[in-house]
């Protein structure tokens, strides 16, 4: 038989053997499937509902116990369900859902809010939710075909306290919001419990090449961020140049302020200090690593920034 | 425009206009009403405000989507469908019910959640449910 691990470039097993707490399990966990997560669309049913529901239908759950609105499915079928027809449950990635808890508290009393790069909905709907559909959540994506998407799903939830436009962020005019939301386009290493695919495109190039860009959408995110508002900026990738590398970046370009994130029950690490010729700033340290082997989700990158 | 679409949302279906009193509507081309956050933009390069609320002309008809979110608020012209006629509708077909409904549209509902709207003639309820939306639902 052979092992998925063989697929995985040896380049990219050296990058992050120094990086991660225990690499054996680290490799291990890519290899084994993702655990299907999807979350209970709360401008529609609660999550006691669908728990009596997917009992009825004898599918079981299991609770995560960093999110309440959240159910891990191994039901393949949960597509199939009369809950995700109504829109009554949106299915997304577990790790996915964290930038809007990470700014939950802020979300509450937010009346303008942007999400930057956000087809195909997953964060624009659950802020929605959060939200209650009150204030404005402006959901931004520079791809006109992925905003097809983005309106199917924002519609099929819900979300109605949300703009659609389509315009590239780098371009976007002066505007100012509570809170920005900036779930980059990225190098998605994060995904491969997921599929294998992301390694057809994986190359320490191309991770480059979207650094450059991910530190142009940090600085014009965190220049759409009104006074006493929040930035929040997230990738699914390992790669510290994607991360901690535009982190830095902003900290050294504006007088950005970084925020510690705390979800209770989640195991949420520290971001690497330096990588290769790169030593990053010390307030980069509040920004938030999550490996897939520590809760079983994919893997995801996390910093909260004020100004 | 406004008071139109509240006013048959009230009469045909006893959702009452307060239900929308943190959102606003926002007419658009071939008598589109779209329903929205209160305060809009208009640039950058909108794509759309909101959800398409209703089509009106001579008569209003609601979007499946619009009854989705608030049916829960209605207290008539509901009917509630069993299993089979649920799987069939979603399915795209053209139903049979006994109801005491009167003619027009009517909100379908399974289990006390709200599926969306058909036309109800002489018994029969026209599917109205947008092609991109059917679907064969294995657990309901």
């Amino acid at each position: 038989m052979i092992s998925m691990s063989d697929e995985i470039p040896k380049v990219f097993k050296e990058r992050y053997a120094g990086l991660v707490d225990d690499e054996e399990a680290f490799l291990a966990c890519l290899n084994t499937l993702q655990p299907r997560g999807f979350r209970v669309n709360t401008l529609k049913a609660s999550p006691a509902m669908i728990k009596e529901r997917f009992s009825d239908y004898g599918i079981s759950l299991q609770e995560v116990p960093w999110y309440k609105d959240a159910f891990i499915s191994d039901e393949p079928d949960v597509g199939a369900t009369f809950e995700h027809f109504t829109g009554e449950i949106y299915m997304q990635e577990l790790a996915s859902m964290l930038p809007p808890i990470a700014v939950q508290k802020e979300l509450e009393k937010a009346k303008y809010v942007l999400d930057g790069c956000a087809a195909p909905g997953s964060k624009t709907t659950q802020m929605a939710a959060m939200m209650e559909n009150k204030g404005l959540i402006v959901a931004n994506d520079s791809s006109y075909s992925r905003i097809r998407a983005l309106k199917f799903n924002q519609e099929k939830t819900g979300a109605i306290n949300t703009v659609i436009t389509n315009k590239d962020l780098r371009n976007f005019p002066k505007m100012q919001f509570d809170i920005v939301v900036l779930d980059v386009p990225c190098s998605s290493e994060g995904t491969i419990r997921k599929s294998y695919g992301v390694f057809s495109l994986w190359s320490e190039k191309h991770i480059k090449t979207i650094s450059d860009l991910q530190k142009q959408l940090i600085t014009k995110g965190f220049d759409l961020v009104a006074p006493g508002g929040t930035l929040i900026y997230s990738t699914c990738t390992f790669a510290p140049e994607e991360n901690e590398a535009v982190v830095h970046h902003l900290l050294q370009e504006r007088p950005a302020k970084m925020e510690k994130i705390d979800i209770p029950h989640l195991k949420i690490s520290p971001p690497v200090d330096e990588w290769k010729n790169d030593v990053f700033s010390p307030e980069v340290k509040n920004a938030a690593r999550i490996w897939p082997h520590h809760n079983n989700t994919g893997g995801f990158f996390l910093a909260k920034v004020g100004k | 425009m406004k008071e139109m679409l509240f006013g048959y949302l009230e009469k045909r279906f006893g959702i009452p206009a307060s239900v929308f009193a943190e959102h606003e509507f926002y007419a658009a081309s071939k008598g589109r009403v779209y329903i929205g956050p209160k305060k809009a933009i208009s640039e950058p390069n909108v794509v759309s405000v909101g959800m398409l609320a209703a089509r009106i002309s001579r008569t209003v008809k609601p979007s499946t989507n619009l009854l989705q979110l608030f049916g829960r608020h209605a207290t008539k012209n509901t009917i509630k469908l069993d299993r089979e006629n649920t799987l069939k509708y979603v399915r795209g077909e053209d139903i049979e019910v006994e109801t005491d409904a009167t003619g027009g549209y009517v909100l379908l509902a399974y289990k006390g959640s709200p599926i969306g709207c058909g036309f109800l003639e002489k018994g029969s309820v026209k599917n109205l449910l947008p092609k991109a939306k059917r679907a064969q639902l294995k657990f309901l």
